[in-house]
């Protein structure tokens, strides 16, 4: 099959023209071209080891996003060449000598990330220090922090998802309006939570034992387990001694998620259970199997199940297989659209050492509302992170649904249950709940 | 000329060679990359000492290397203060955490002894990656006490952002040399020391050693505490170069990656840990684009060298110098 994408079927083909990729193709056309040369783009993602799952999935969605901007003449005739370096078990020591070795090596001018757990500020210092561009999707409150802390000097770092925060308070929100309309009963108002070590898991965690006594829910266990993690005997022991309603998993590693659903299911107890973002990747259905129905989590990125996300769906599964990780691909794909039509209503992208190119282009970034797959990307002022809907933003064409999924079929996609406008389907009782 | 003045002249000629570089490469990758080598060839030069002249097969280099670049980053962080003040007291902290693992290891031989510094090493990463509990709360969100998963970042650096601009990573690269050719003239003048000798002698015949009256408990507790210094100044070195510091300089990856750099350019000679930091680094680099086929590729180097080459590179060149030699130095003979 020929994969090439081209120019005319790249505007006849894709639902989403009128957006991105059309302000991309009218600048194009527009502008003089100034140089056909290639414009380096890199990205630092887990390629191997343990969140090696996503990391391909980020390499996908930034090539697919560079063949589909080449197609459209690149940024000003200028075609994009993607970069990709290992960040392996992640962590910040290791992903800002990643991003360090892109900007060094390749001279990227910009660097459109997944996520990278365990990040911190040091790749927004050396993306400062270079004065280049930085897309990434860590979903770290961090990051709002830092930019509002010195905002002239990390002009050029933005996340493109929302905040891990929003993810304590969005799930208290949604059991209470599950609770409310009567779509689930819980057999207690006991909440376990189950974390692992790392901002991103206790972050959520504690957001929502400190929210969940507000709402009436007593927080039954809290525990740190150590990962990766396969073996989940003794928190299921706890978990089996004292039943709560609803079991909350903060860790995200698909198949550490998937195997707890396995031994779980061996002899459940009758609660909810909500998991953070894992089982929006395929592999976690694969290993869980049948295991995996019934499962409730949200992600504050994915593909959305309307005429954008399924069409991106439909073209990145017909590029990289039907198994490929479309909700993981999208945040590279957003992200580089973004930059993208940014750097090219900018006039241009600039090299490491080119900032005053770059603060055009960020700026650019700042004032777009941006319509991709994912729903709505709109960068909160002052900390050039990704609005959160409903969360942060009563309007859902301002901010990024939070959205809310569960596997009701573990052969099939799982399916969209919340927030409006975007849900799909009902909310149905897990299997072993109902018995 | 004696071995000690070769191995010093060459000291001298690798530092003057080293101080041009920067100029001659012009690349800013290559410099930040050599600014790497020079920290990790430091630590394997110590290393050596331990592991190749003392023959203890400690595995604590690693954990000293990581408690002086925490120390040195919890200074900043914490206390504000100058990493000119926080790089040597992380490494005195690594000389006192070094000396009370050389007193527990005191009663322990060979394996026992790797086991021990491992088990302290990885419980010092679980112990730090596994602390979700709040010291302090920065706007950012809750810091455990050791950083917790995320590590230390922004504590500060050596001053040469303000001095040097976009060029500071040109000042860290001539810092990071000054502690390489220090670690290597403090490494030769230890190995042709009589503490040296009393080192080799404990290594190859300890029984022998001890009736000629050489005090293992006395040359272990200073073996453990001179290598340790030069391991936890790389550690600190290493904190303020990359601008951050996690757990993963704990990981037991890393860890291997730095001992097959002495087992590779040769254990227990001078220049073998240099030499094998240099092939190991470099091979890294060219395999970069192979993905899990790098880890393969280092395994196998790895293993080439210890079935082909059980002296290390450095053995390898002595033996190809002697044979080169040989035949010269008999044609001499049979002249007079």
């Amino acid at each position: 099959m020929d994969q090439r994408i081209h120019r005319r079927g790249m505007l006849k083909g894709s639902a989403w023209l009128t957006g991105a990729a059309a302000l991309l193709s009218g600048a194009n056309a527009a502008l003089a071209q100034t140089s056909a040369e290639p414009i380096p783009v890199g990205q630092a993602a887990p390629l191997t080891d343990f969140a090696a799952a996503d990391g391909v999935e980020f390499r996908n969605g930034l090539i697919m996003a560079c063949d589909e901007i080449n197609a459209l003449g690149g940024i000003l005739g200028r075609p994009l060449e993607p970069y990709f370096e290992d960040t392996k078990q992640m962590g910040d020591a290791t992903n800002v000598q990643a991003v360090q070795r892109l900007i060094d090596r390749y001279g990227v001018h910009a660097v459109i990330n997944g996520y990278n757990t365990g990040s911190g500020s040091a790749v927004q210092d050396a993306i400062a220090d270079a004065g280049i561009i930085y897309l990434h999707n860590d979903t770290s409150s961090g990051h709002g922090v830092l930019v509002g802390e010195d905002p002239e000097r990390y002009f050029g770092s933005f996340q493109t998802d929302p905040s891990e925060t929003w993810y304590g308070s969005g799930l208290l929100k949604f059991l209470s309006s599950l609770t409310e309309g009567g779509a689930f009963t819980p057999a207690n108002r006991k909440l376990a939570i189950i974390l692992s070590a790392g901002t991103y898991s206790s972050n959520i965690a504690n957001v929502v034992r400190e929210g969940a006594a507000a709402l009436g829910w007593e927080v039954s266990l809290y525990e740190t387990v150590n990962v990766p993690i396969s073996e989940w005997g003794p928190t299921l022991s706890k978990l089996r001694q004292d039943p709560p309603g609803v079991i909350v998993v903060t860790h995200y590693f698909p198949a550490d998620l998937a195997q707890f659903m396995v031994q779980f299911m061996t002899n459940p107890t009758p609660s909810l259970i909500y998991m953070q973002y894992g089982p929006s990747v395929k592999s976690f259905r694969d290993i869980a199997g049948p295991a995996a129905a019934g499962v409730v989590f949200s992600t504050v990125i994915g593909a959305l199940q309307d005429e954008i996300g399924l069409d991106f769906e439909t073209r990145y599964k017909a590029r990289f297989g039907a198994d490929a990780g479309h909700n993981s691909g999208v945040q590279s794909y957003n992200a580089a659209w973004i930059w993208a039509v940014a750097a090219a209503l900018a006039g241009g992208s600039g090299a490491p050492g080119d900032e005053a190119q770059n603060r055009k282009v960020a700026a650019r970034i700042r004032a777009m509302i941006h319509r991709g797959p994912n729903g709505t990307t709109r960068f909160l002022p002052g900390e050039q992170a990704a609005a959160s809907y409903p969360g942060g933003t009563d309007d859902p064409s301002l901010g990024m649904p939070h959205q809310f999924l569960q596997i009701q079929d573990h052969q099939a996609e799982p399916v969209l249950i919340a927030p409006w406008p975007y849900a799909k389907a009902e909310f149905v009782t897990p299997p072993w709940i109902k018995g | 000329m004696t071995a000690m003045r070769r191995d010093l002249l060459l000291c001298g000629l690798f530092a003057a060679a080293a101080l041009a570089w920067p100029m001659v490469s012009g690349l800013r990758y290559s410099v930040t990359q050599t600014t790497f080598f020079f920290i990790w060839a430091t630590v394997v030069v110590q290393w050596n000492l331990v592991f190749g002249i003392s023959g203890i097969f400690s595995l604590a280099q690693v954990a000293l290397f990581a408690i002086g670049a925490y120390v040195t980053a919890m200074l900043g962080y914490y206390l504000g203060t100058s990493m000119l003040l926080a790089m040597p007291a992380g490494a005195v902290v690594a000389v006192i955490a070094s000396i009370a693992l050389g007193l527990a290891c005191l009663r322990l031989y060979g394996p026992y002894v790797a086991l021990l510094t491992l088990c302290v090493s990885q419980v010092l990463y679980v112990l730090i990656v596994n602390d979700t509990d709040c010291f302090t709360h920065p706007p950012a969100g809750c810091m455990p006490l050791m950083g917790g998963v995320r590590g230390f970042s922004r504590f500060g650096d050596l001053g040469f952002r303000d001095w040097l601009g976009s060029g500071f990573y040109i000042g860290n690269y001539y810092v990071g040399l000054a502690l390489l050719t220090a670690a290597i003239l403090f490494s030769i003048l230890i190995i042709h020391s009589p503490m040296g000798l009393a080192f080799r002698a404990l290594r190859d015949n300890p029984v022998y050693a001890a009736a000629r009256g050489v005090d293992r408990f006395r040359y272990q507790l200073w073996i453990f505490g001179l290598s340790a210094f030069f391991t936890g100044l790389a550690g600190a070195f290493y904190a303020v170069n990359t601008g951050v510091v996690g757990p993963v300089v704990f990981s037991f990856p890393h860890l291997l990656f730095l001992l097959s750099m002495i087992v590779v350019g040769g254990v227990g000679t001078v220049w073998g840990p240099v030499i094998g930091a240099v092939v190991l680094m470099v091979a890294d680099e060219l395999m970069r684009e192979l993905g899990d086929f790098r880890d393969i590729g280092m395994g196998l180097i790895l293993v080439g060298c210890v079935v082909l080459m059980p002296k290390g590179l450095s053995g390898l060149f002595q033996s190809l110098s002697a044979r080169l030699a040989g035949p010269a130095a008999s044609a001499a003979e049979k002249a007079k």
